[in-house]
């Protein structure tokens, strides 16, 4: 319990909860853009996970991370068009449109990834992380340099990203008309404003994070490929968002506070202490449960989340 | 781009959209394997040999759509009265913990009580679960969707959790209980396959159902509440107990496959029981277009695919992952086809 008091442990918890906080704070911002704007997307899951293994095989067979990373994205676009298409113009209903791109997604993601080892004859192949960048000064802080300013690309953008959402949905026009997208679709179009271009836009939006949040998995925090390494984190982002209250403010402390949970079950044992892991891992979704049984009155869903738009 | 509705639309329309989107499924398929240097045909032969090729392999595909056909049919039950829930993963898991549990501790009872006891506690396990949600959404307005998802990882990790702790057997390499009590297991009904009982039971269930929502006055006011609450309310049917009735209906389903797998295909409890039984079963239940007959055809159809999956990978070294892809591919082009049997896209300004 030394290690405890000297604070060792704890930065260590704090730098893994930035760092756990990364790709669900990616995700969930993504997703709180396209559920503003009124759609429901339920394929999150296996949206990343298929950008996580575009980033691993295109880094692995180009070298180039950043080629890795644009491959990611460019999935994530793909997977969107796909279900936007769906969702949006043929206005099939969203979450089973959701479903079934994540049984499409995993199904060739899993498929691609045999299709190669039996190919290359490589069993688990390795790349290379993205480097961590040391922010100068900042990172020199003791303590809060470890645990802010030591982490890679993905991370400071994932941050960064939370303060400039909220400033567009909140503080400009294009925002506005998005958060009507999702609120009142109709009024917008009585503006002669297009609700299905804007909904598209959120949602290739989302899925271009889906496809960071992806890349993170791989390229930020694993040098293998290991079948379904998005493990939930997918569904967690949209839990995330509800949590959230789909507030980007509310996202950020809902992300830290999940990630947070997720690195002191890492460092439990250490701790001496003898829960079940199971039940912290269980925790953030029982916790998401009961945030929504007690946040029904102020809730700030969006009223036509879900709900395809069709001119009257 | 806009969508037009097409009021003349044909009746053959809608078999029209069916036909289509399998067509368009297999030729998706086999142009993903063409693109990926796989051999298309034979593949696509190796899998439908080990489909329905034999006796032996369609026992086996009848085996596997057993669990389908069971969470398809809650899927339809939920989605009649338009209820969304995605809970099938996690009521199926309930119910073949419940069932277990009930197994173990009535050990020693006369097999036909054994089995009618191990076959009800697997319905009420996935029962409470599924009520518990409706009650979440009539008390608490809780979406769901959303609460259905949550309590499958909540359930999963509860199901590992009881095979580290207190179901683990000792000594044991992979996390899995102890075989089940001698007469809770449905033995195969055709000697060297894994063809069991539970299939006759899916079969019961999906003609018990069909009954329910055509012939009964629940099925009535099932589908009535699909249509509308405001309706419903007027008509003096209390809309929380539907709600939690039609959940709690579902989830038994859905316990009913869990408990069937471990009766009849595992034997004990094991992380591997579902492996995403509960949401193929959505898959399932949107292509039968909602119908409990048509649930049980759809079903057998994706356990062959399933089946026919391992055999093509064992034949021909082509990856069985592709089959979760063709689920995907299957449904995305029958929501696709069947709105467009309908509605028509028009080029407009």
């Amino acid at each position: 319990m030394t290690d405890f008091f000297t604070g060792t442990i704890v930065i260590s918890m704090l730098t893994a909860t930035m760092r756990i906080a990364t790709p669900l704070l990616l995700a969930a911002l993504g997703e709180l853009v396209v559920e503003r704007a009124g759609v429901l997307n339920l394929g999150l899951e296996s949206m990343m996970l298929l950008a996580c293994f575009a980033a691993f095989i295109v880094t692995l067979v180009s070298g180039s991370q950043a080629a890795g990373l644009a491959a990611a994205v460019a999935t994530g676009l793909v997977i969107a068009a796909l279900f936007g298409f769906m969702t949006i113009t043929l206005r099939t209903e969203q979450f089973v449109t959701g479903l079934a791109i994540n049984l499409l997604a995993s199904g060739l993601t899993l498929y691609a990834f045999r299709a190669y080892q039996i190919v290359s004859g490589k069993e688990s192949p390795i790349i290379t992380l993205l480097p961590n960048l040391s922010l100068p000064l900042l990172a020199d802080l003791p303590g809060l340099g470890e645990i802010f300013f030591q982490h890679n690309l993905l991370t400071y953008l994932a941050f960064g990203l939370t303060p400039l959402l909220w400033a567009f949905l909140y503080r400009t026009r294009y925002g506005l008309e998005l958060r009507f997208a999702g609120e009142n679709p109709a009024t917008l179009d009585t503006r002669g404003l297009s609700v299905a271009w804007r909904r598209y836009l959120a949602v290739l939006f989302g899925g271009a994070m889906a496809g960071l949040a992806g890349a993170f998995i791989s390229l930020g925090s694993s040098v293998r490929f290991v079948p379904e390494m998005t493990a939930g984190r997918g569904w967690l982002a949209i839990v995330i968002v509800i949590a959230g209250n789909w507030l980007p403010q509310r996202v950020l402390l809902a992300a830290l506070v999940f990630a947070f949970m997720n690195a002191f079950q890492l460092q439990a044992q250490a701790l001496g202490l003898n829960l079940p892991y199971q039940l912290l891992l269980a925790l953030p979704y029982a916790v998401a449960v009961l945030a929504m049984m007690l946040g029904r009155a102020n809730s700030r869903a969006p009223t036509a989340l879900g709900i395809p738009y069709q001119r009257p | 781009m806009r969508l037009v509705q097409v009021n003349d639309a044909a009746w053959w329309w809608d078999w029209v959209a069916i036909a289509a989107s399998l067509l368009l499924a297999l030729l998706l398929t086999a142009a993903l394997f063409h693109y990926s240097g796989q051999p298309v045909q034979e593949a696509l032969s190796a899998m439908l040999d080990g489909a329905f090729g034999s006796t032996e392999s369609l026992l086996e595909t009848l085996t596997r759509a057993t669990p389908l056909t069971f969470t398809a049919l809650a899927t339809v039950v939920a989605y009649r009265a338009r209820i969304w829930s995605i809970g099938q993963e996690g009521q199926l898991l309930m119910g073949a913990i419940s069932g277990y549990v009930a197994a173990a501790n009535c050990a020693g009872l006369p097999t036909p009580l054994l089995l009618t006891a191990t076959l009800l506690a697997g319905a009420l396990g996935g029962a409470a679960l599924g009520a518990l949600c409706g009650y979440l959404k009539s008390r608490f307005a809780v979406d769901e969707i959303i609460s259905t998802v949550m309590f499958n990882y909540i359930v999963y990790y509860f199901l590992t959790w009881l095979l580290t702790g207190p179901l683990r057997v000792k000594h044991a390499v992979y996390l899995q209980s102890d075989v089940l009590p001698v007469g809770a297991t449905l033995p195969p009904l055709v000697a060297d396959t894994r063809f069991h009982a539970g299939f006759l039971i899916a079969i019961a269930c999906s003609g018990v159902v069909q009954v329910l929502l055509k012939r009964t006055a629940f099925g009535f006011e099932m589908r009535a509440f699909g249509f509308s609450q405001t309706v419903t309310r007027f008509k003096g049917i209390r809309s929380e107990r539907l709600f939690w009735g039609v959940m709690a209906l579902s989830g038994a389903l859905a316990g009913l496959a869990g408990i069937t797998e471990v009766m009849g295909v595992h034997g004990r409890l094991n992380t591997d029981i579902s492996a995403g039984l509960g949401y193929t079963g959505i898959i399932v239940a949107m292509v039968a277009g909602l119908n409990p007959l048509a649930a049980l055809v759809v079903a057998v159809l994706f356990g062959g695919l399933v089946n026919g999956g391992f055999m093509m990978q064992v034949l021909t070294g082509v990856p069985k992952a592709i089959v979760f892809a063709t689920q995907g591919i299957v449904l995305l082009s029958f929501l696709a086809c069947s709105r467009l049997a309908r509605y028509r896209l028009r080029w407009t300004r």
